[in-house]
Formats: C-alpha cells, sequence, structure tokens
C-alpha cells in the first residue's frame, strides 16, 4: 500500500493485540500489493494474458468479494479495473467466480486495490483489536483513512475535523465517529499533485476527471468508505446526486469550482 | 583603489577581526587575532622578506605582502624560469632574483623567508633558512611527513626563530566571527563538523616545453604531495580541530584514484572519519569530478549550524507536532479536542533550507593580516602565538589520514609529536 499505518490504542490491551491487528495489516499488504510480486501482481498477469485463474489467496480471495459487491452498489463508479493510462476495459469485463473461486476477464485488466487496501487493512485490523478486548482505539492508513473502535478515551465521539485542501489553514468540515471509518479523496490539495498519482478516471464513460472536488465518506467499514469517497469523486452531478440518495453511508461532497463563484460555504451534499 | 580607499577597508577590516576576537573564550581560542590586528605600523624598516618559490601561489603571496605595512620583499627565488620572470613583474626593479635559494640566503639582506615550493621541499629549505639564522614563513601543508613537520618545529624552537604555517582562516572576520558565535553557544553542543573540498576538473596543469610534468604538476605524485589532504584538507582539518578545541584521537578513511585515471598517483576521491574525545566526529570529502558541493565546514550544534565559507548560520527548526501524535498527549492529560486529520501522518526528513542569517564581514584580507602578524612577530623575536600548534596539528592530521586511506586500518593519533 506504501502507507504509514498508526495504531494507537487506549484503556488495558493485551501486547498481543497489536501484533495480531499488525499481521492482520501486513496481510493485506502482502496480498494486495502490486509493488512487489504478490498474489494480486499473479493475478493480474493472468488477466493481462486472458487465461482463467483461481484465487488460492484467501486474503485476495475475501477482496474480490467486497469489490465486487462494491462494483454493484456504487453503479460501476468504482472501478479498481479502470485505467486511463492503458486502456483496460474496467471491471465489466471481469467474471468473478465467487463459489469456484475462479476469476477471468474478457478483455485484458489489471487491478489496482491500493486504495480500497487501505479500507480493507483498517477492517481487518480492527476485527483483530476488538477480538483482543480492545475498546478504544484509533487506526490511520496514511493522511486520509481513519478508522476508530468505540468511543474517544475520554467519552463520547472521536472528534475530527478535515482541512480545506486549497487552504489547510481553514476546517472544511468537523465530524465525530463512533465505531466507524473515514475515507477523504480529493482531486485538489498538496497529495493530489505527488509525481507518480494517476489522473482520477470516470470508469462509466472514461473521462478524466478534472473537477476540483473533495469528498468524505463514513462507514461502518474501512473497505466501503475508501469506495463510497472514490465513486462520489468521480461521479458526474447526476451520477452523484442518485449515489446520494439512499445511502447508508455518510457521504459528502465538496465541489471547489462551485465554491469560487459562491458566497457561501462549499457545497456540500450530504447523505 | 586609492591608498585612502584601502586604509578604510584595511581598518574596517581590522575593526571586524578585533570585535571577531573580542568575545568571551576568544582570546585562548584565538590568540593570534588580537596579535595581528594590533600590529605596528611600520612605513620604515619594514621587515625584509625573501620569497622562495614564485609560481601561482607564492606569487599570490607577493601581493598580499605588498598590501601589509611592515613587510616587503626584499628577494624573490625560483628554479623555473617562467616562474621567476613573473615573479619579477611584481616587485621592485632592482630586487634582487635567484634561481638558487641557497644564493639568495648567502646574499643576504633578508630578515625571513617566505616559502612556497613543492610540499616535499618545504622541509629542506626551511631547515637551510633557519640554519642561515632566518625566520620561515612557509606554505602549508607543513611537509610532506610527519616526522618532518616535528623536525620543522624542533628547528624553529632550537634555533629560536620564528616557524609561521599559512592557514589564512584563522584570520578571517567570518571564521572568528563564526567561532565567537560557536563560543558564545549560540548553536549548542557542536559535535559534528561535516566538511567538503569537490571540485570539478583534473587539477592537473598544462606542461610547458621547458618543463617537466613532475615539475608542474608536483600536487598529483606521491614523492612530492599526498594531493588532495596536504593540499585541501589541510585547511578544513585546522577549522575542525580549531572549533572542536582539540586534536583528533583517530580516522579512518578510504581513497581511490576513481575518475582522473591519467597517471596520477594520488588519490581524486577521498573519505575520512575523524574522531574527536566525547565521540565528536570531523567528517570529510574532497573530490575532483563534481563541484555542486564544493568547499564547506558545516558545524553542527544541538541547536543550530554554522557554514562558514557561505558566511551563514542556521538555527534548528523545531520538529513538528503531528496530529496523532497530540491527540495521544491530549488524552494523556485529559484534554479532548478535534483531531485535524486529511494532513501529514509523518513528515519526509528532506534537508532543512531555511536561509538562515548571515555571519556578516565579507572582505577577504586574511592572508595580507596573516603575515602582518608575520611581521610583528619577526620584530619581536616572538612567535605569533596559538598558530604554529594549529597547523602542527592540521598538517599532521592530514598526513594521518593519508596514512589510514593507504593501509585500510585505523590511524591514532601519533603519541610522539613535537611538543608546541
Amino acid at each position: 500500500m506504501g502507507t504509514r499505518i498508526e495504531l494507537h490504542l487506549f484503556g488495558a490491551a493485551d501486547d498481543s493485540a497489536t501484533v495480531e491487528a499488525r499481521r492482520a495489516i501486513e496481510a493485506v499488504d502482502d496480498a494486495l500489493t502490486i509493488h512487489r510480486p504478490s498474489p494480486t501482481t499473479a493475478l493480474n498477469e493472468c488477466l493481462m494474458a486472458g487465461r482463467k485463474v483461481a484465487i488460492d489467496d484467501p486474503v485476495l480471495f475475501d477482496a474480490l468479494i467486497e469489490i465486487e459487491a462494491a462494483y454493484v452498489a456504487t453503479q460501476g463508479l468504482f472501478d479498481p479495473a479502470a485505467d486511463a493510462r492503458s486502456g483496460a476495459a474496467g471491471w465489466g469485463a471481469v467474471s468473478f467466480d465467487r463459489s469456484n473461486a475462479r476469476i477471468e476477464a474478457s478483455q485484458p485488466v489489471a487491478l489496482d486495490l491500493g486504495g480500497f487496501g487501505k479500507g480493507f487493512a483498517l477492517d481487518r485490523a480492527c476485527d483483530a483489536l476488538r477480538s483482543a478486548g480492545v475498546l478504544s482505539a484509533l487506526l490511520s492508513a496514511g493522511e486520509s483513512s481513519i478508522a476508530v473502535i468505540g468511543e474517544h478515551p475520554l467519552g463520547g465521539g472521536w472528534p475530527f475535523a478535515i482541512p480545506h485542501p486549497l487552504r489547510p489553514e481553514q476546517v472544511l468540515v468537523e465530524l465525530e465517529l463512533r465505531d466507524e471509518a473515514l475515507s477523504i479523496s480529493s482531486t485538489v490539495g498538496a497529495g493530489a499533485h505527488a509525481p507518480d498519482r494517476a489522473a482520477m478516471i470516470r470508469p462509466t464513460d472514461g473521462a478524466i476527471v478534472t473537477g476540483q472536488r473533495s469528498t468524505v465518506a463514513v462507514d461502518f467499514s474501512g473497505a466501503r468508505a475508501e469506495v463510497m469517497s472514490t465513486a462520489l469523486l468521480v461521479a458526474d452531478e447526476d451520477q452523484a446526486s442518485r449515489f446520494l440518495d439512499g445511502q447508508q453511508t455518510r457521504c459528502l461532497l465538496f465541489d471547489f469550482v462551485r465554491e469560487a463563484t459562491m458566497t457561501a460555504s462549499p457545497v456540500g451534499l450530504v447523505a | 583603489m586609492i591608498d585612502k580607499d584601502f586604509d578604510l577597508t584595511r581598518r574596517s577590516f581590522i575593526d571586524h577581526v578585533l570585535k571577531a576576537s573580542a568575545g568571551v573564550g576568544m582570546a585562548s581560542a584565538a590568540p593570534w587575532a588580537a596579535f595581528a590586528a594590533g600590529a605596528e605600523p611600520a612605513q620604515s624598516d619594514r621587515v625584509r622578506l625573501g620569497v622562495i618559490g614564485t609560481g601561482d601561489r607564492g606569487r599570490a603571496l607577493i601581493q598580499n605582502i605588498a598590501k601589509t605595512r611592515n613587510c616587503t620583499v626584499a628577494a624573490i627565488c625560483d628554479n623555473y624560469g617562467p616562474h621567476l620572470a613573473k615573479g619579477r613583474a611584481l616587485v621592485a626593479a632592482a630586487t634582487p632574483a635567484f634561481t638558487d635559494h641557497r644564493a639568495m640566503l648567502d646574499a643576504g639582506g633578508i630578515d625571513a623567508v617566505v616559502i612556497a615550493t613543492p610540499l616535499h621541499l618545504h622541509a629542506r629549505h626551511s631547515f637551510d633558512v633557519f640554519d642561515a639564522g632566518l625566520h620561515v614563513w612557509c606554505e602549508k601543508a607543513m611537509a610532506r611527513t610527519i616526522a618532518d613537520c616535528g623536525a620543522m618545529v624542533k628547528r624553529s624552537q632550537d634555533s629560536r626563530k620564528i616557524l609561521q604555517i599559512g592557514h589564512q582562516r584563522m584570520f578571517h572576520p567570518t571564521y572568528l566571527n563564526a567561532l565567537r558565535r560557536v563560543k558564545a553557544g549560540e548553536i549548542g553542543s557542536v559535535t559534528q563538523i561535516r566538511a567538503s573540498w569537490h571540485r570539478n576538473n583534473s587539477w592537473r596543469r598544462p606542461v610547458p616545453a621547458d618543463a617537466t610534468d613532475r615539475q608542474i604538476n608536483w600536487r598529483l605524485y606521491r614523492d612530492s604531495s599526498a594531493g588532495l589532504m596536504t593540499e585541501l584538507a589541510t585547511h578544513q582539518l585546522q577549522v575542525g580541530n580549531w572549533f572542536l578545541d582539540a586534536a583528533p584521537t583517530r580516522v579512518i578513511g578510504s581513497g581511490s584514484i576513481c575518475f582522473w585515471k591519467d597517471g596520477r598517483e594520488v588519490y581524486d576521491h577521498v573519505a575520512l572519519i575523524y574522531e574527536y574525545a566525547g565521540g565528536r566526529k570531523f567528517i570529510y570529502t574532497s573530490l575532483l569530478n563534481n563541484a555542486r558541493y564544493g568547499c564547506e565546514e558545516q558545524i553542527q550544534g544541538s541547536t543550530g549550524t554554522i557554514e562558514p565559507e557561505l558566511g551563514r548560520i542556521y538555527q534548528e527548526v523545531p520538529p513538528k507536532v503531528l496530529a496523532l501524535q497530540r491527540m495521544q498527549k491530549d488524552v494523556a492529560r485529559g484534554h479532548k479536542r478535534t483531531v485535524p486529520i486529511g494532513g501529514a501522518t509523518w513528515f519526509p526528513e528532506l534537508p532543512v533550507t531555511t536561509p538562515g542569517e548571515s555571519l556578516g564581514w565579507g572582505e577577504f584580507d586574511e592572508t595580507m593580516l596573516q603575515f602582518e602578524a608575520f611581521g610583528e612577530a619577526v620584530r619581536r623575536g616572538t612567535p605569533v602565538p596559538g598558530l604554529l600548534r594549529q597547523a602542527y596539528h592540521a598538517s599532521v592530521a592530514s598526513l594521518m589520514g593519508e596514512q589510514a586511506m593507504d593501509s585500510g586500518r585505523p590511524v591514532d593519533w601519533p603519541s610522539s609529536l613535537v611538543s608546541v
């Protein structure tokens, strides 16, 4: 994942809790990374070559189940197989046989599970900590993915402030989490200009997303929060409105292009 | 520049030297500075200097001697005709010129001798000058071997004649001001100096038809030089010893002829670590095929850094507090507040690029001042305090660095040095 993950545990906790959480995170990284040989890179080689392949790795298998569900839930807006550089066909070309743990693609595709993997790893680490009896903890994966267990150690929800990506000295939004995960995605701000960061594309039509947007998603699942913040970031306005209707996830969309023409605070569409 | 302008510049320069050397602890750390700045002007009865070696460096020295108010060049000598001719052009027409330094010494009419010859000749020339009953000002490094360095000191002591070595940084107001600020605690405890002298040229000079390669490029051959160590590192080792107020206890190093494989015998890449008491270190590199980092000494303290060649002092930047670390501390003290996220969860440890502040005082007449100090010492018959010890230890350090690189083993500071 190429991301720094921090675990902050509060209250009585067995030392083994941290060890188990770390193992869970490393297991996800080992399975989903594409930056060194892994089950995912092996899978990608087969999919790019047009071969059907059996999924032997249980972590990758679980991830694929969630990805398939996310693709459906976001009406194709979340697509880890979409890649503007390669012109890959996307998840729509993938056929995942869950009952036989086999996968194939009708056209060459390759999966990049990096963003999803952060939330997925946080979920598994939280599971490990809860199993070890941890009642209060904060986990972060990089600068934009947070998960909390229980309440803040001093009581109540965990209060977070998300800075404005264009004016970091200003707060964009404040919110509280309880046993939830949060994901932030943005097309603007410092992280959006990393040298090796690929352009965001809208999987449904292949368009490069040029708007200045930030999205925030809060869900009981870190993986779903990643999926929702990513999908909302690339959605066009109609898709975003439809997408936000009826979601279980708390989602916020900030459109900074529209903000520039308004006297009020940025547009926040809340589901 | 007219004389009046020069006097003003000179006065300003001397004022800066005096101001820098007046700080707490400076009297013992740089006793030569006040001595030099207080040299009496002598429009007549100047100290008469004979100069052996009128190559590039020797001629630069002649020009600096001409700026002094108490010295004059009374004779010159070089065994290479074209150099001697260039030297003649810089001195009065009646100034005697010699091709043999013994003939110059025998001719008399001089009080002291300036030696600007290839390194391996320094000791022999110094001995001859002392034997003639004269004082010596010699270019750094002192000599080709540690034994010869010691012998030069011993001959000076036995003959009661002054031996002064050219280390102009000791007279540079920016260096003196840097030391004053170190002594005042402005950069905390100095535990490391990282120094470099990086150039991007072969260091090889064209050889005229009437000369030999070893005559012109003596710096490249082991008989006559230790290359980068004696010609460049010596200066910076002197700065290291001076600012760390000690001689090194041990050195490890690696040297190679890595880029200029042109028949030279001395290393074109050197990397060394000099250890000092208390775990302090002087880390040195010099090379001849990359000039990005140039010549500098980075004097690193617990609260700041000084780079005297750039003339800058930098304070350490307080570490940023990460949001999640702050949250941990808040909880520990029972304080709940909003955690800012979406920002850095860690900070890359990139070089700090704060501009720092100027150490000031950019006049560069330090070579002139060290000759005024020498002239004053000759007139008084007493050495400039502190100088020879600095120079001797710098030369020894450079040569033990060569030994460490040649042997591939650590070399301890010699236990049998002459007491200065």
